[in-house]
């Protein structure tokens, strides 16, 4: 057991586990008290109602208590969370006007070179702020807009929005870290589809949080108006670090009537991470959501995109992988609200724990009255690599509707000895046979993501799997 | 009083959804019933003594001692965390209930693992009013078929501790019926332990028939040695508020547990299932099958969950539900849940939630039958089911005293 934990922790990860000084760099104390949430407000020059969101929010995350349900977060102490680093850089709109160190760190992850082949748009956040922030013209001239969501704050044209829907879709008192995301968060994204808008290309968003001990609470908000279409894609990642760092992000979307999002993930923190994300969408009337989720890294993770559908016949679909190696709890799955006639949600999951990794698969299903002649579907499929590692499932359903449809299957299991046989007998190795057959049993995930984002998602497979074996 | 956490699952989810357990308020008035509201039939040739089954489960712990668990967060881990070896970042941050997992396979044999389904408060509470276990004791080879039944009695608790001990290779056609035969209010309990030894057959039915006016409280708890079976068949028709809770432990190798549920609910009435099964041996089986319609403004939560215990290798592990919602304003919860410490098992489960679909209306539309109408036959077939099955005559009596409140001729259809 303990051989191939080893391993694991040992292989190398030197894509993403590389660091750079913060010289420059400005670092608030460590902790979270109303002064450094003021003082936090003060350095962004926010109007009033965001600094009273603010201090309203960590009152609540100061009355909540820590959930019990679900993966310990002992080891995470917020008196030695700094939550506020600057990088020695305003956001600029051209790499080249970026100090190299931080360029370099986004090169290595391939960002520029992915703007360059097939997105419309991109945003790079290093720490806690937006470092760079582009998008294609023809994108502009549709009407799209995607900026900092900071600076659209700032914009006399878009802060009313702002205003009206920033953390409605996921209130303060949702839970204690949605209260502290309310609290202290920076950076993120604002993405504005007028009506009747389809952007071909994806935009993409990249955090990149490099700085021991801190936290990331990156907030994101995407407006999809009515008939219009989006894809956007978040990536994330961190170096390892011997403490612990802290992820609360989060990300709240509004699809109109008619309207299509889909919003893919992959994470891939680094394994001292923390990981306490909130991701949420409000869809109206005949719009759809897709999640497209790959969870890799974490030392925790609590990831359940929620779905809220309240328009007649809107639609849901998550896509999901997880991936528990070596010292991690991965709690992820999906909330889904069906909450108006006719709405369908569809869910499919794959989990994977090897290396006395732990994987909890955890949903709900919930059918107000409103939801006449609903139906949703879920689907659970976890995989087992060895005897050391454990998965979970534990998926709820509240149905209070009549006519509504509700199916659900989970199994658990192993790779089959006679699938292994099989592909030993065709001259494969067994770790390549493995490795094949994870891939396999991820499918159904990757084949939803663009091509690039396949190959990383069966790259870090391959990187996981490695040291599989003894 | 008011018992809390009643009917706990071993694995919370979000406590906003209201599933991780129920409550029960008992009206402080109701006193115990005593011995006569409990009724024992068939048990002259078993009837142990108080203390058997402790002996039993003790014998248990001697044959089972706690293992060493070899799962994350395991003793092995934490020496190497504490000789700085391992850094806590580099072993998994275990929930609360994961580290309860952990403890109870590193520390407790099957004495002190053994449970109801429905929490140590309630057990003990069962225990209290019941005042005298009923204790059966069946030697090896021996096979008798008992009968309990728990009845109503006004303004009163009426309740039975019965403990169970199936020596090797012995069978067990247990019947347990909880009836309100008189018109009233109160409580009705049922605490059920059993020890099946090895080889033992147990066949448990459990049918509750009580009236709207009364609150049902049933609780059981099993330990299975090597290769005994026990099936568990639930009936639940009656009774305002029904808690019933089942956990059983599979410690023996090739061991084998059943459980199939039944269950009806109308009018505003509750139904709180807690089943927990843990699979510890090899080669051990369990299946859940749970099927229910809930009509009028009832409510029903199933937690149904699997815990498949590092070690219980090639061990398989199934639940199925099966819903029928049949008004607008019923209130379905269900979380069936599998705990998977081990690689070489399987685990699966299913459910189906629906209402009477639309294929089937139009089949009965062409034969004069209203959606209405047609719906209210899967009551009556529930019904029908639970009389055309029923163990005894006094049971089936019961049921059709059931069936004639929400059937109109439900005695002359079923004649």
């Amino acid at each position: 057991m303990a051989k191939n934990r080893t391993e694991v922790a040992d292989i190398d990860r030197s894509l993403y586990d590389f660091t750079y000084g913060e010289e420059g760099f400005e670092r608030l104390a460590a902790g979270i008290t109303p002064d450094i949430v003021r003082e936090i407000s003060s350095k962004k020059d926010e109007p009033e109602w965001m600094l009273e969101l603010r201090l309203k929010s960590l009152d609540i995350f100061n009355r909540f208590p820590n959930p019990t349900w679900g993966p310990g977060i002992d080891g995470l102490d917020m008196d030695n969370i700094v939550t506020y680093v600057k990088p020695n850089t305003d956001q600029k709109h051209d790499w080249d006007s970026v100090p190299d160190d931080i360029k370099n760190t986004f090169e290595r992850l391939g960002i520029p070179e992915a703007e360059r082949s097939y997105l419309a748009g991109v945003g790079a956040q290093y720490d806690s702020e937006l470092v760079y922030h582009n998008m294609q013209d023809t994108a502009s001239k549709m009407g799209i807009v995607y900026s900092g969501i900071e600076e659209a704050l700032h914009d006399p044209q878009w802060e009313p929005i702002i205003r009206e829907n920033f953390m409605t879709v996921i209130p303060p008192t949702d839970h204690k870290f949605a209260a502290l995301h309310g609290a202290v968060w920076s950076g993120g994204s604002f993405v504005y589809v007028p009506a009747g808008t389809k952007l071909d290309f994806p935009l993409q968003s990249y955090f990149r949080l490099n700085a021991k001990g801190a936290g990331q609470f990156e907030h994101t908000l995407i407006i999809v108006e009515d008939d219009a279409d989006l894809h956007f894609i978040e990536g994330c990642s961190a170096p390892k670090y011997n403490v612990a760092n802290l992820h609360a992000g989060a990300v709240e979307l509004i699809v109109g009537k008619r309207a299509h999002l889909r919003y893919s993930t992959i994470e891939n923190w680094s394994k001292n991470m923390y990981n306490l994300n909130t991701k949420r969408a409000r869809v109206d009337e005949d719009g759809e959501i897709e999640w497209i989720s790959g969870s890799f890294g974490s030392h925790v993770g609590y990831l359940y995109p929620m779905s809220v559908l309240n328009g007649a016949r809107a639609r849901s679909s998550f896509t999901g992988i997880t991936f528990a190696g070596a010292g991690q709890n991965l709690d992820t799955g999906c909330k889904v609200v069906l909450n108006a006639p006719d709405t369908t949600a569809s869910v499919e999951t794959k989990g994977i724990s090897k290396s006395g990794g732990v994987q909890t698969f955890r949903s709900s299903i919930v059918a107000t009255p409103r939801a006449e002649g609903a139906k949703a579907t879920v689907s659970c499929q976890s995989l087992m690599l060895d005897a050391e590692s454990r998965s979970d499932t534990i998926p709820a359903m509240d149905i209070r509707a009549k006519n509504v449809d509700v199916g659900h299957e989970a199994t658990i299991g192993r790779i089959g000895d006679d699938k292994i046989f099989y592909l030993m007998s065709r001259g494969i190795s067994e770790e390549e046979a493995r490795t094949m057959i994870v891939n396999g049993f991820a499918n159904p995930v990757s084949k939803e993501l663009p091509l690039e984002y396949a190959v990383e998602m069966n790259n870090l497979i391959k990187l996981e799997m490695e040291g599989a074996i003894g | 009083m008011k018992i809390e956490n009643l009917n706990a699952m071993p694995a919370p989810t979000w406590s906003w959804l209201k599933m991780n357990s129920t409550s029960l308020e008992i009206d402080p008035e109701l006193a115990p019933a005593g011995a006569a509201a409990v009724e024992v039939e068939g048990a002259d040739a078993c009837r142990g003594n108080d203390g058997d089954f402790e002996a039993a489960l003790k014998l248990a712990d001697s044959r089972f001692p706690a293992r060493r668990a070899a799962a994350p967060g395991d003793a092995s881990d934490r020496e190497r965390v504490d000789a700085g070896n391992l850094d806590q970042l580099d072993v998994p941050a275990l929930s609360t209930y994961q580290t309860q997992a952990v403890h109870l396979e590193e520390k407790c044999g099957p004495a002190e693992s053994f449970s109801h389904g429905c929490g140590s408060e309630t057990a003990n509470y069962l225990r209290s009013v019941a005042q005298m276990p009923v204790v059966l004791k069946l030697a090896p080879y021996q096979k008798e078929c008992v009968t309990v039944r728990i009845n109503g009695v006004d303004g009163a608790i009426s309740a039975a501790d019965i403990q169970v001990i199936a020596g090797e290779h012995a069978e067990l056609d247990f019947i347990v019926a909880l009836d309100s035969p008189v018109i009233g209010t109160g409580l009705v309990g049922s605490l059920l332990s059993v020890v099946a030894a090895e080889q033992a057959r147990v066949n448990v039915t459990c049918v509750q028939t009580l009236d709207d006016s009364w609150t049902a409280l049933d609780a059981s708890g099993f330990f299975l040695d090597e290769g005994a079976r026990v099936h568990v068949q639930h009936t639940v028709l009656g009774a305002g508020k029904s808690v019933t809770g089942l956990a059983s432990e599979l410690w023996g190798d090739t061991s084998k547990i059943s459980v199939d549920t039944d269950y009806l609910a109308a009018r505003d009435q509750s139904r709180d299932f807690n089943y927990s099964i843990r699979q510890l041996g090899r080669k051990t089986e369990s299946n859940m099958d749970a099927n229910g319609v809930l009509t009028g403004a009832s409510k029903k939560v199933l937690r149904g969950t699997i815990d498949l215990v590092h070690g219980c290798r090639g061990s398989e592990g199934t639940e199925r539900e099966s819903v029928l919602l049949a008004n607008k304003g019923v209130d379905n919860k269900t979380v069936p849940v599998i705990l998977c410490d081990e690689d070489d098992v399987a685990g699966n489960h299913g459910a189906t939630i629906g209402h009477v679909r639309d294929e089937q209306l139009f089949y009965m539309a062409c034969r004069g039958i209203s959606a209405e109408e047609a719906e209210q036959l899967f009551i009556t077939a529930k019904l029908e089911n639970a009389a055309i099955t029923a163990p005894d005559e006094r049971i089936r009596a019961g049921i059709v005293r059931l069936g004639n409140k929400l059937v109109s001729n439900f005695e002359e259809e079923i004649a």
